[in-house]
């Protein structure tokens, strides 16, 4: 029997590589949907033997509503109103981002080994994906123009950060409060951003952050 | 004996399913579409014409479709189907196969530069160039089943104790493989994206415009050699999702057609939703399939999973 | 309930929005002064937490949440004044976004829950965005841009060091409630590599809110763009919580007996700011931008004393009260100026001295203490610093802190200078105003009364803050 975690696991990878290739807007949001489902989906399938509080189950369905609907509902309105160019605009090309992908997932497996001793068993997949997924977000954020990627980046950073979360500690530590904190500051964020690249596109006509250079030393 | 006949079966039936791709996507257009059965109703058409020569070509020419034809057979001879053993089959098998499908690709390619058509020599190029670049995704698929399984035979990876398939243990890794061989199947059998089967323009054509000159039985030949390839490239995928236990037997048959067919849908569905890319994206969308093999090798060379 | 301390301004912040301007105005300065009230109730220990999982009274906390109080109750004459004369679009957001400020910056002063806290001090970056957006130039909109997206990823880097120390307590077998009270009385068996780890990424993340180079680049764009009422708040205040929570980090650090890989790094910081802030300050031709720098040494001086310790530490402490009273008496006292010349950068405005006499006395006053001099407290904050980090032997350090301490202040001299007695052909926009001055004077006087007489209340809980990392006034 395949593990439905683990099959779940290397669909986020998959997205994360998907991304890294994608060079349409709005398959990339489509991509991050899917990501944020996913994501949403890993602890409560790492606990499913484990007593699940009504409040976690609540939870988990209020997560999956905001990391898989709502922010992806954002970002496609963001990109449906600001894009003109729906192409991505990449600094560093798609080969080579690739490329940097799987460079990525090499370094996080190796890091995730040397860790082994100190990581619950059956948890290496899950590190790695939370590494590669999180440094693939950075990667994303750095290596691509215009501001919109930037905020799909953060957000792919944040997945990573939540996934090595779930897969580093106990869920009887974090209370549900404070997870929903930390989802509630990540939708305001993304709010924040949005509305901040409205203005960007207001004035300059576009969601290129080389225009945004003028402040320098 | 069983061999055999599934090998019988599977050259007769191979032209039956691209006419559900058609179905499908006459489907998504809102159109009835062909009758099931149109691809049998073309090669015989074309069979019963007579061939055209240009008096520029050579020998070559003529060979091309027969080569093609020829090797796509043989790699039917090797490969297992629905828990029946294959014809053929040794250790290393699979280099082997790979290979000779490339000299089918190898002598369709000359013979389009036999013509010395500028449009047929552009159609060759991006043919070769983009197969190259699908190689190294099936050999990265190739040494990842050897580090899964150890073994280099077709029969060896579907039909032994520790068969390769979805539902084993590890298998989840295999997701990859399974998005990557189907990204593959699309590039090699010049499918939209990469490439438009339904196109009308040559500049735009990669596997069309090598076989324009190609008429009568010869292009028969081309096409049926390319339905076996199809054929055997959908079967390799529905092998990795099958389950072990639904090998053999009249049930195994029938779960192993239903995937095939799932699979024709699958392609006819993705043709349907996306639009092909520019030429100059298709190597990206190789090396994403690549990318995503190498993933699940490197998570299995560190022994993690 | 001490819960309150942050729940009113969050309340009243709502309420802005849905109020016309000028009762908006009376509840920003209504609010600003009831918070200091349960600010000093909350010092005479009256109101005890509620939610005793996330939030606890602590000493250095409450250090945080009185400076926060004091000069946001300073500031917000000043910058209802402000509003008041210029004439701002979106007063109502204006009001709530600061209200909501002064609420998520007590909610840092006072959360104990690690993850509470990386909860807040986000959420002070979510709610400070729109001040600085909030004159809508094209400057301010880089200037937003680089602050959320650059202080988002650092503190999603602290989260990541949150859940290392929540690691270390699973890999050490401890079984206590998550929150830095209960981990320090177990944090021996907490694991070590883990929590080295957990603390590089908190470093890493608050350190780039609190403006640490090499993560301080949002810091002088911010700065410069925001209103000047904003940038004293967020010089002031803001950078002090976002030191709260690497200062909570290293205590615990120091009470698993790491603290010496804690306080190296802390010292590789701060001087690490020090001299970039002495090299960019050097040539700079906005004056804003230049305190700005001024804030990057500042906190690099305090991270450098809490690394140091000893009677080094209490001077850092020193050195952050102070800091914050003198910066945003000098960012209220640049927005005078900015009013009256209407340009940021210093070859264009000169001449303080006769056209501006009191805000140059602000100014000039401001300026001498932030540099170090007497009566000012900067000037005990720093010896203390510089003996303490003698007495523990580390000469080098101590070198180049002094070396940047100089640079900075040579190149602060020199726009100071210019801007005072400098010639210039600018016209007196908006002259200066009763209001606009007077939260300048106080902060400053309130430095000097601090210098000369610290109320015992204050240093006791200056000794009680610093006692954890082996810091006292006797060394």
């Amino acid at each position: 029997m395949t593990h439905i975690t683990d099959a779940v696991l290397v669909i986020i990878l998959l997205s994360v590589l998907l991304s890294l290739g994608s060079n349409r807007l709005k398959a990339l949001v489509e991509i991050m949907a899917l990501q944020g489902i996913m994501v949403s989906l890993v602890p409560l399938l790492l606990e499913y033997k484990a007593e699940v509080h009504h409040g976690g189950i609540i939870f988990f369905q209020i997560m999956i509503l905001i990391k898989g609907v709502l922010i992806p509902w954002l970002l496609y309105m963001a990109v449906q109103r600001i894009a003109i160019k729906r192409e991505v605009e990449p600094i560093i090309g798609y080969h080579a981002s690739l490329l940097a992908g799987l460079v990525v997932i090499f370094v996080s497996t190796i890091v995730t080994q040397k860790l082994h001793l100190t990581l619950a068993a059956g948890r290496e997949l899950l590190l790695i994906t939370a590494i590669t997924t999180l440094a693939a977000g950075l990667f994303l954020m750095m290596s691509r123009r215009k501001a919109i990627t930037q905020v799909i980046g953060y957000l792919m950073l944040e997945n990573g950060i939540y996934l090595t979360g779930t897969a580093l500690t106990k869920q009887s530590h974090t209370l549900y409060v404070v997870e929903f904190g930390v989802l509630l500051d990540l939708l305001v964020g993304v709010m924040i951003m949005g509305i901040i690249l409205h203005n960007i596109k207001d004035a300059f006509d576009d969601v290129d952050t080389t225009f945004l250079g003028s402040l320098k030393d | 004996m069983e061999s055999m006949l599934s090998f019988l079966l599977a050259t007769l039936a191979a032209p039956l399913f691209p006419g559900i791709i058609l179905k499908v996507k006459a489907f998504f257009a809102g159109k009835k579409g062909p009758p099931l059965l149109i691809k049998y109703y073309t090669l015989a058409k074309l069979l019963r014409k007579g061939s055209v020569y240009s008096t520029s070509t050579s020998f070559v020419f003529k060979m091309g479709p027969t080569v093609s034809f020829a090797t796509a057979l043989m790699a039917l001879l090797f490969f297992p189907l629905a828990g029946v053993k294959p014809v053929f089959f040794f250790h290393g098998d699979v280099i082997v196969l790979f290979y000779i499908m490339g000299i089918g690709r190898f002598f369709t390619i000359l013979a389009a530069l036999d013509t010395a058509s500028p449009f047929e020599g552009m159609g060759a190029a991006r043919e070769a160039f983009f197969s190259t670049l699908a190689e190294a995704t099936v050999f990265m698929v190739l040494i990842l089943f050897y580090r899964m399984n150890g073994s280099l035979s077709f029969t060896d990876y579907f039909q032994s104790q520790n068969p390769i398939t979805l539902m084993s243990p590890n298998g989840s890794l295999l997701l990859f493989v399974v998005v990557s061989m189907f990204m593959i199947l699309l590039t090699e059998n010049s499918r939209v994206p990469v490439d438009d089967p339904a196109t009308h323009l040559e500049l735009t054509m990669i596997h069309e415009v090598m076989i324009l000159d190609h008429s009568g039985p010869d292009l028969a030949l081309i096409e049926l050699g390319a339905f076996y390839k199809l054929f055997f490239y959908a079967a390799f995928i529905s092998h990795l999702l099958i389950p072990a236990k639904f090998a053999g037997g009249a049930a195994g048959g029938a779960v192993f057609v239903g995937t095939l067919a799932m699979i024709y849908v699958a392609i006819g569905v993705t043709e349907s939703i996306t639009a092909r890319f520019k030429m100059n994206l298709v190597p990206k969308y190789i090396l994403t399939s690549f990318a995503l093999v190498t993933f699940a090798a490197i998570l299995t060379t560190m022994g993690l999973v | 309930m001490i819960e309150y301390v942050f729940i009113l301004p969050v309340l009243g912040g709502l309420m802005a929005l849905f109020l016309p301007t000028t009762l908006g105005r009376g509840l920003l300065i209504i609010t600003a002064f009831l918070h200091l009230q349960l600010t000093v109730l909350g010092w005479l220990g009256k109101l005890t937490p509620a939610f005793i999982n996330f939030f606890k009274v602590t000493p250095e906390g409450m250090l945080v949440l009185l400076v926060t109080s004091f000069i946001f109750a300073l500031i917000s004459i000043y910058a209802v004044a402000y509003v008041s004369e210029t004439g701002l679009k979106n007063e109502p957001v204006f009001i709530c976004c600061m209200l909501l400020f002064l609420g998520t910056m007590s909610m840092v002063a006072l959360s104990d829950h690690p993850i509470v806290l990386w909860i807040s001090i986000e959420a002070t970056t979510l709610v400070s965005a729109p001040l600085i957006f909030i004159k809508r130039s094209k400057e301010a909109l880089e200037a937003t841009w680089k602050y959320v997206m650059i202080c988002s990823v650092g503190i999603a880097l602290a989260l990541l060091g949150c859940f290392f120390i929540t690691l270390s307590m699973d890999i050490g077998n401890v079984d206590v409630p998550l929150s830095f009270s209960s981990l320090n009385q177990v944090a021996k068996q907490l694991d070590p590599l883990w929590l080295k780890a957990g603390f590089v990424f908190v470093i890493i993340g608050f350190g780039t809110k609190m403006g640490l180079a090499p993560m301080h680049t949002w810091l002088p764009d911010a700065h410069s763009q925001a209103p000047s009422a904003v940038s004293a708040l967020l010089s002031g205040a803001l950078l002090n919580c976002a030191f709260l929570g690497i200062y909570k980090v290293h205590a615990l650090m120091n009470v698993a007996g790491l603290g010496a890989f804690s306080s190296n790094v802390l010292i590789g910081f701060g001087l690490f700011s020090v001299l970039v802030a002495g090299i960019f300050i050097l040539n700079q031709p906005d004056y804003k931008r230049m305190l700005a720098y001024s804030s990057i040494e500042n906190m690099g001086v305090i991270a450098f004393g809490v690394g140091v310790g000893g009677i080094a530490g209490y001077g850092a402490i020193l050195h952050l009260i102070h800091h914050s009273l003198l910066k945003s008496s000098l960012f209220l006292s640049s927005g005078n100026i900015l009013l009256g010349f209407g340009t940021k950068l210093v070859p264009k405005v000169g001449n303080m001295v006769k056209l501006f006499p009191k805000t140059f006395v602000s100014f000039f006053a401001g300026f001498a203490g932030i540099s170090g001099f007497p009566p000012f407290g900067i000037f005990i904050s720093e010896i203390l610093i510089i003996i303490g980090a003698f007495q523990a032997g580390r000469y080098v350090s101590v070198g180049v802190l002094i070396f940047g301490l100089i640079l900075v202040f040579a190149g602060a001299a020199r726009i100071v200078m210019d801007i005072s007695f400098g010639e210039t052909s600018q016209e007196v926009l908006i002259k200066e105003k009763f209001f606009r001055i007077m939260p300048s004077f106080v902060l400053l006087l309130t430095s000097i009364g601090l210098c000369i007489w610290i109320p015992d209340g204050i240093y006791q809980k200056i000794l009680h803050t610093i006692q954890i990392i082996g810091g006292g006034i006797h060394g």
